[in-house]
């Protein structure tokens, strides 16, 4: 398995990335549900407020109208005002400055500018004009004659409207002098600017910024006044190229790279087109304290993500904690150290498994001491073949090399000896020739008191068996020289085996009871190789080593052999050729043959 | 008001002829309704000969009363006199800012009686400093052969020697006064019928409900 990138061979790994990843997703679908829906409202909050401005603004505006027409309305029942018109001819420079005192008597609060005051003839004719602080012509005065005329025409006791004077927005308002009611004996014409202190009170009472400008399509396209800062009060004449907006709609405009939710109204004007008002409110200004709020989710939502961090990595131990252990464990059983069993003080499924493994470590215990015992009773090839496969009775036909070795006069010999000296020096001479036997791939099948009984070929097929036989009789003949040295050394009788070889096609398995199985071969063959054995007595032969003309056939390498002549086998009709091993030296009789 | 008898409009039927034996009666009515229209001041001047000089009944009174005017509407031939006595136990300071007369009576006391000569042809309007509600009109008009509805809108002319006049109707509530041509003959009708437009009564009203001169 190649490992990816996102792919992590620890599973510790994976479930921590697993449990941040899901406690990390629905943390941030929180966080931005919040932060949509705080916007959301936001934007609801400011339009519902430009709606509230929008109608506070028209209010106030009222108000102003009332308090002038008001104004008016006294100013016109007072009794001065009545004697100066009443002169012939008008002293216009006393009216003028009765108009100043009027003017600084209406002044709506303690920062707004005094209002300009005129009065007209009943034809409309300028009698005087009051203009505190602000610069005004006469030449200015058309709206009040347009607004005068409008409130004749319809017999108004008012009229009021908004107009530039002196390229200034004002708000305008005639009132007919009566004298007395319903007489009009002349026309008062009011104004307020609607200017920056103007813009500053709305903004002082809703929090929203007030911006006046005039009509798109006027050649001197201009901010009248505002509550921003000029360069972003610019900004909006190029928003508003056209004055088609839908009525009440607001909408999110960009200024100075701020979002700005803005309603824009128009203001009719009298004889001129209309000028644009926008209310506004910062969105940034508005989420502020939401922002605050959001800030503190994101610590708490990040605050979270670490305790499940930790509270991942300790249930990623918890789980691969025992598994690691089950893993290392795994390891020391498999180099065969049985003897520690795994200790997991828990109940869970890991507790389970635990001692399952235990089991089993017990069980493979089990099966190796039997593995060594057999290995002990039978020649490790056939433990093998017996561990390996099923055991089954019955066996199979196969080419076998078999090889008989027994000692001469042993049975005489063990009379004239205590028993315990005889098995000892038994034991030393089989297991010598054994483990020849062994080296060359031999397998003992039995031992019949004194004699050997060994297999080439079996349980596993060797083409070349019949050689490894004959190279482990030349040796076993050459260990028994040896032997006997040792054994006259120590003053010991020594020792004279024949040993028989033949090649044959036998039934070699396991054989017995269900209970009690043998793994040997049955056959003629195996007959003629231990009567091979016994003609090395025959002095005539003079040779520890008989083989049979099937063996010395199946040798790859023939050596020198020296022909003895011919048996009758029984079942057999063609007698067999048998032969001496050359005499190599090792052929030689060693010892004297009796 | 502005004065509205100087526009010399000759409106409709040139040539009407009145009999002019007994007096020239007139019925205004509104244009809207028919409704008779009380207080309109109705004056004939001659076209075909001079205007006879006023003689020296040319006077009229105009009463304070219960803080009211009394007449509403008053006619006099210029040059008439007219006489404000005050009925009232409060003073009153009536004054008059009309192009033909302006003039001011200060503060005068109850019991006092104080008089105005109006030598310009034209509208007064008369108020009153103390009290706003208070207004009387004084038409001057320019001949002696001058008359004032009563509440079922006539008013008869005094009789009119044989030739053309101006007739003028002229109300405080009227647009403008209606004008027209009129001729005297013997043998004509003495009814004439004349519609005026009414603007809505704008008078002050005190509560509780004062001397109106409702129609
Ligand atoms: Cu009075």
């Amino acid at each position: 398995m190649k490992p990816g990138r996102l792919q992590f061979r620890r599973f510790r790994t994976r479930l921590v990335c697993l449990l941040l990843g899901l406690v990390a997703a629905m943390l941030g679908t929180v966080y931005l549900l919040i932060s949509s829906a705080n916007e959301r409202n936001a934007i609801e909050h400011i339009d519902q407020n430009l709606k509230i401005g929008a109608r506070l603004f028209q209010k106030n505006l009222d108000e102003r109208i009332d308090y002038l027409s008001g104004s008016a309305k006294v100013m016109s029942n007072d009794y001065q005002i009545r004697k100066l018109i009443m002169q012939d001819p008008l002293d216009r420079e006393t009216l003028r400055s009765n108009l100043d005192s009027y003017a600084d008597r209406l002044r709506f609060n303690a920062k707004a500018l005094p209002p300009v005051i005129t009065l007209f003839s009943p034809e409309r004719e300028i009698l005087a004009l009051s203009i505190r602080n602000q610069r005004l012509d006469r030449e200015h005065l058309g709206p009040f004659q347009d607004l005068i005329r409008l409130a004749a025409d319809a017999d108004m006791e008012k009229a009021s409207g908004y107009s530039y004077l002196g390229g200034k927005l004002h708000v305008l308002v005639v009132v007919p002098l009566y004298a007395p009611y319903p007489n009009i004996a002349g026309w008062f014409g009011l104004a307020y600017p609607i200017d920056q202190a103007f813009a500053d009170s709305i903004k002082n009472t809703t929090l929203l910024e007030l911006t006046f400008a005039s009509n798109a399509a006027e050649p001197d396209h201009r901010i009248l006044s505002s509550t921003l800062p000029p360069r972003t009060a610019h900004e909006i004449l190029a928003l508003r190229p056209t004055g088609n907006n839908a009525a009440g709609t607001s909408q999110i405009v960009l200024l100075q790279g701020e979002p700005y939710v803005t309603l824009f109204q128009p203001l009719d004007l009298l004889e001129e087109a209309p000028a644009t008002i926008a209310l506004q409110r910062s969105l940034h200004t508005e989420l502020a304290p939401a922002r605050a709020l959001e800030k503190t989710v994101l610590g708490i939502s990040l605050a979270a993500l670490a305790a499940a961090a930790l509270a991942a990595v300790w249930i990623a131990r918890g789980v691969s904690q025992p598994l690691l252990q089950l893993a290392a464990h795994t390891k020391v059983v498999a180099t065969g150290d049985y003897t520690k069993p795994i200790t997991l003080p828990r109940t869970d499924e890991f507790g389970q498994l635990a001692t399952a493994f235990n089991q089993m470590t017990a069980g493979l215990a089990e099966r190796d001491r039997v593995r060594d015992l057999l290995g002990k009773v039978v020649s490790p090839e056939i433990a093998t073949q017996l561990l390996r496969s099923d055991l089954q009775l019955g066996g199979e036909e196969r080419e076998v090399t078999i090889l008989f070795c027994d000692l001469r006069n042993f049975t005489g010999m063990s009379e004239q000896m205590n028993p315990i000296d005889v098995l000892s020096l038994l034991n030393r001479y089989l297991d010598r020739m054994s483990t020849i036997i062994e080296r060359h791939g031999g397998v003992i099948d039995k031992y019949i008191g004194d004699a050997i009984m060994a297999l080439f070929g079996a349980p596993v097929s060797d083409p070349a068996a019949p050689g490894k036989a004959i190279a482990a009789a030349r040796e076993m003949a050459r260990a028994l020289q040896g032997l006997n040295r040792e054994f006259a050394t120590e003053g010991r009788p020594t020792l004279a085996f024949g040993i028989g070889i033949n090649t044959a096609r036998v039934v070699a398995g396991n054989m017995g009871s269900r209970t009690r199985l043998n793994y040997t071969v049955i056959g003629d063959g195996v007959n003629l190789a231990s009567r091979l054995e016994s003609l090395t007595k025959d002095p005539a032969y003079d040779t520890p080593i008989i083989i049979s003309e099937a063996t010395l056939r199946s040798l790859l390498n023939p050596p020198l052999v020296r022909e003895l002549g011919e048996v009758q086998v029984k079942g057999k009709a063609a007698a067999v050729k048998i032969y001496a091993l050359g005499a190599k030296g090792e052929s030689q009789p060693p010892y004297p043959v009796s | 008001m502005r004065a509205c008898l100087i526009p010399l409009l000759f409106a409709g039927c040139l040539g009407l002829t009145v009999r002019a034996a007994e007096g020239v009666r007139i019925i205004v009515r509104t244009t809207l309704d028919g409704k008779p229209v009380a207080d309109a001041v109705v004056s004939a001047t001659p076209l075909d000969h001079p205007v006879p000089t006023p003689g020296p009944g040319n006077t009229a009174e105009i009463e304070q009363k219960n803080q009211e005017f009394s007449p509403y509407v008053t006619v006099i031939q210029v040059g008439g006199k007219v006489i404000f006595p005050n009925h009232d136990t409060v003073q009153h300071h009536i004054y008059s800012l009309s192009k033909p007369k302006r003039f001011e009576i200060p503060l005068y006391q109850a019991g006092a009686s104080e008089s105005v000569v109006f030598d310009r042809p034209g509208i007064v309007a008369i108020g009153c400093n103390i009290h706003d509600w208070m207004v009387a009109y004084i038409a001057v008009v320019p001949t002696p052969f001058f008359a004032k509805t009563d509440d079922t809108g006539a008013a008869t002319l005094p009789s009119l020697s044989p030739g053309r006049y101006r007739l003028e109707i002229w109300h405080p509530r009227a647009a403008a006064p209606v004008v027209q041509e009129i001729s005297s003959a013997p043998e004509n009708a003495t009814v004439l019928e004349v519609k005026v437009a009414l603007k809505p009564d704008k008078r002050i009203r005190r509560a509780p409900t004062g001397k109106g001169t409702d129609y």
